[in-house]
């Protein structure tokens, strides 16, 4: 996979093959896998009585769906770039109108690996505890990680 | 603006309509922090931008925000009044970033 900046501003990712579509459409399968939905977890922080109930009632599921729009945006993008290019070498567009959708499916995703197999602080990581899932889990994390500071860098700012 | 609470003392002993409302005004005009927390995977460059995006703060003081979340685990961005406070805490959340609110005491 090989990722450059567009003269429009956005970003190109050039697939290589399949095993990179694996891991492009592991992003929303991540991203929904989490036990908690994002939005529930953030709307439990708004937990002063003067604010918890409408909270609940009308910015929660706002933010659900936002934050499930923005996972269905990428799954979509991935599977139509996925098709144009048979499932082989191929190129997969995200425009600057698209890069916070992309931005919040990536962290979505990531969260979700870091509730399940909690790695920590860089610092106090032990390689030594990694298992085959956690260790795949892990890598598709920084390759999340490294295209969102591709976006932050390239695209968002 | 909001308007300054008055002493309620003056008014108690002569009318307790007047205290019930003065505690009111009180209650509600009473500021409100925006506090955003520390979590897993927000990077600090995000947070910065974000920063920088909803309150239009600049570069400095935004980046001095988001350490203050790095190293004490949480930072009150914002101090006002509550509708206000709502709506900032409201987009911080669409943005991902972990954000309370609570009411100056």
């Amino acid at each position: 996979m090989r990722i450059q900046q567009t003269l429009e501003g956005g970003l190109r990712i050039d697939v290589m093959d399949g095993g990179d579509w694996n891991v492009l459409g592991g992003i929303p399968h991540d991203a929904l896998s989490a036990d908690e939905p994002l939005a529930e977890r953030l709307g439990a922080l708004i937990n002063h009585e003067a604010l918890a109930e409408d909270w609940q009632e009308f910015i929660v599921p706002d933010l659900d769906e936002a934050f499930r729009s923005d996972v269905a945006h990428v799954a979509a993008a991935v599977a139509e770039a996925h098709s144009q290019a048979g499932g082989g070498e191929g190129p997969l567009w995200i425009t600057r109108d698209d890069a916070m959708k992309w931005y919040s499916a990536l962290n979505q995703a990531r969260l979700a690996i870091e509730d399940r197999h909690r790695f920590g602080p860089e610092e106090d990581f032990d390689p030594a505890r990694l298992t085959a899932e956690s260790g795949a889990a892990l890598l598709r994390s920084m390759l999340y990680l490294n295209l969102q500071k591709f976006l932050l860098a390239v695209v968002m700012r | 603006m909001p308007r300054s609470p008055q002493p309620f003392e003056k008014h108690a002993m002569a009318d307790p309509d007047t205290l019930t409302t003065t505690r009111q005004e009180t209650a509600t005009t009473l500021p409100w922090n925006v506090v955003v927390h520390d979590d897993p995977v927000n990077l600090t460059e995000y947070v910065t931008w974000v920063f920088m995006k909803v309150f239009g703060y600049g570069e400095k003081k935004a980046a001095a925000l988001m350490m203050q979340v790095h190293r004490a685990g949480r930072s009150i961005v914002w101090t006002g009044e509550r509708e206000k406070a709502e709506f900032y805490a409201q987009q911080l959340q669409a943005h991902q970033l972990r954000t309370s609110l609570e009411k100056v005491s």
